[in-house]
């Protein structure tokens, strides 16, 4: 379980998150949702020890992130994590020689998957197919927790499809995911968890099935409650 | 270890073309050099002896014997040395900014890699140090064909021939990049190393702290200057002459080896608990 416990963090004098607090397990889909700025790359960069924190703690299983947590977790960015003159077989080959959990297997699996090809440079990709990279580099590692930092940003209809398609597969399967997302509609159906955050806070925490079920409301009916209120 | 030896890898080929860039062009402009040097020896010699008439010994004892000497000395021969260092200098700090500046992000991906972080601060620095022990090698294995390249082009009674030792021994420009002995290299190329740790250091408290950085960055470096050349002000100002050259040599070592522990301890703990993608 990846446990983020009252996180604050400044940016010069400002304030950008104000002691937040939630959890997200192992086999679940967390959406972290709010307006620009609001924190939520902050949040995923601080859980990788990208970025500091002024206060609080971040627990991955218990135990703070060392080098041997990134065996276990992955950040896919929303940018590109490898040299643009790299072809995508030479970024493969990088991670194949640094991580032990690089499935080999799987990464030919979603190079099919999203239609992608070896040879091309990075540099020459479109911005779909560069975040289709990003997903193959990040989801063939082995590993329990994935986070994703806005995976629709920017992108066209089809290629939203093909991502919003990994969710239903068994690429993520027993995995939690942390997702940032402005496009909830790519994937609201298939969220576990939401969290909304507002000012530097979490405005509320709530199962997106319950909220369906019992309440009779989207999560975007949710999001207009808090954030019109 | 292994990681360490990988992202060396990895490093030293991002470098490799402007590694090959700067070992061409010296190849070439130096080459260029003993060609030029020596064709206007040669001229001044066809025009003094055939066309002026003079006798070849006084020609000789009035312009003297054509030396290697003459081409180390030219632009066309430290120009490119100069060059090189200052490509190696440029890419201290590229080495780090480009993982970070325009639409490069590869700092995510570096920062995420399963080994310590301290590894990128390895190998980065290692990689300085090959570019310039392999700039000096090159530099050294040019050397000889440089000077065959003046044998074949100046007639034998117009050459006054030296070795590689002999020209390094004599000539104080290339004493500082080719040291003379084990006791140089430790000095210069010792001071080297400190120089680039202390600047990695000082690009992590910016690349950390963003403009507060760039202050303390250069404070750092200001600080470890002093603490560096203490002993030498303390020998010169203070204790008039007490230490013995040894003694001095040892004492610079040990301050040396001090600031260094100090930029990796601090380069540690920015890389892991400071550092902002």
């Amino acid at each position: 379980m990846i446990e983020v416990k009252a996180v604050e963090k400044k940016y010069g004098r400002k304030k950008i998150l104000k002691g937040v607090s939630f959890t997200a397990k192992k086999g679940e889909i967390t959406c972290l949702i709010g307006i620009n700025g609001v924190g939520k790359t902050t949040i995923l960069n601080a859980i990788m020890a990208l970025t500091p924190i002024n206060k609080g703690q971040i627990l991955i299983d218990g135990k703070t992130l060392d080098k041997h947590t990134f065996e276990k977790i992955t950040f896919i960015p929303d940018a590109i994590t490898m040299l643009p003159h790299m072809t995508i077989a030479e970024a493969m080959e990088f991670m194949d020689d640094f991580y032990h959990c690089w499935n080999q297997e799987r990464a030919t699996e979603l190079l099919g998957f999203f239609r992608l090809n070896q040879s091309d440079r990075i540099s020459s990709l479109s911005k779909g197919n560069t975040a289709k990279v990003n997903l193959l580099l990040g989801l063939a590692l082995d590993v329990d927790y994935v986070l994703m930092d806005e995976p629709f940003s920017g992108i066209d209809m089809f290629s939203r499809e093909d991502i919003a398609n990994v969710f239903t597969s068994h690429l993520i399967e027993n995995r939690g995911v942390i997702i940032t997302t402005h496009e909830v509609g790519d994937i609201e159906h298939l969220i576990d968890k939401v969290v909304l955050l507002d000012d530097g806070m979490v405005s509320k925490e709530f199962s997106a099935e319950e909220a369906r079920e019992i309440e009779g409301k989207s999560v975007i009916d949710v999001m207009r409650e808090v954030y019109q209120r | 270890m292994r990681n360490y030896l990988k992202l060396v890898n990895f490093e030293f080929n991002r470098v490799a073309k402007l590694f090959a860039v700067l070992l061409s062009f010296t190849f070439i402009v130096q080459v260029i050099g003993v060609i030029v040097q020596s064709k206007s020896y040669l001229n001044m010699a066809d025009k003094k002896i055939y066309e002026e008439f003079m006798p070849k010994a006084q020609f000789l004892e009035s312009f003297g014997h054509m030396s290697f000497f003459q081409i180390i000395r030219s632009v066309w021969f430290l120009g490119p040395i100069a060059i090189c260092i200052a490509g190696v200098g440029f890419y201290i700090f590229l080495i780090w900014y480009r993982d970070w500046l325009g639409k490069n992000t590869f700092i995510y991906r570096l920062l995420m890699l399963p080994t310590t972080r301290l590894n990128i601060f390895y190998a980065k620095i290692t990689t300085i140090l090959i570019m310039t022990f392999g700039l000096v090698a090159f530099q050294l294995i040019l050397l000889p064909v440089e000077i065959l390249f003046m044998k074949t082009m100046v007639p034998e009674e117009f050459r006054s021939d030296m070795g590689v030792g002999e020209l390094l021994t004599n000539m104080p420009e290339l004493s500082i990049i080719i040291p003379g002995s084990f006791v140089e290299l430790i000095l210069y190329y010792g001071t080297g190393l400190l120089v680039v740790s202390v600047i990695f250091t000082a690009i992590l408290m910016e690349r950390s702290f963003r403009w507060k950085g760039i202050f303390a960055g250069l404070v750092y470096i200001a600080i470890a200057s002093v603490i560096f050349i203490l002993p030498l002000l303390l020998q010169e100002f203070v204790l008039n002459g007490y230490f013995y050259p040894v003694e001095l040599l040892v004492l610079e070592i040990i301050t040396g080896l001090i600031i260094l522990a100090a930029s990796i301890w601090m380069s540690r703990f920015l890389l892991t608990k400071k550092i902002t993608v």
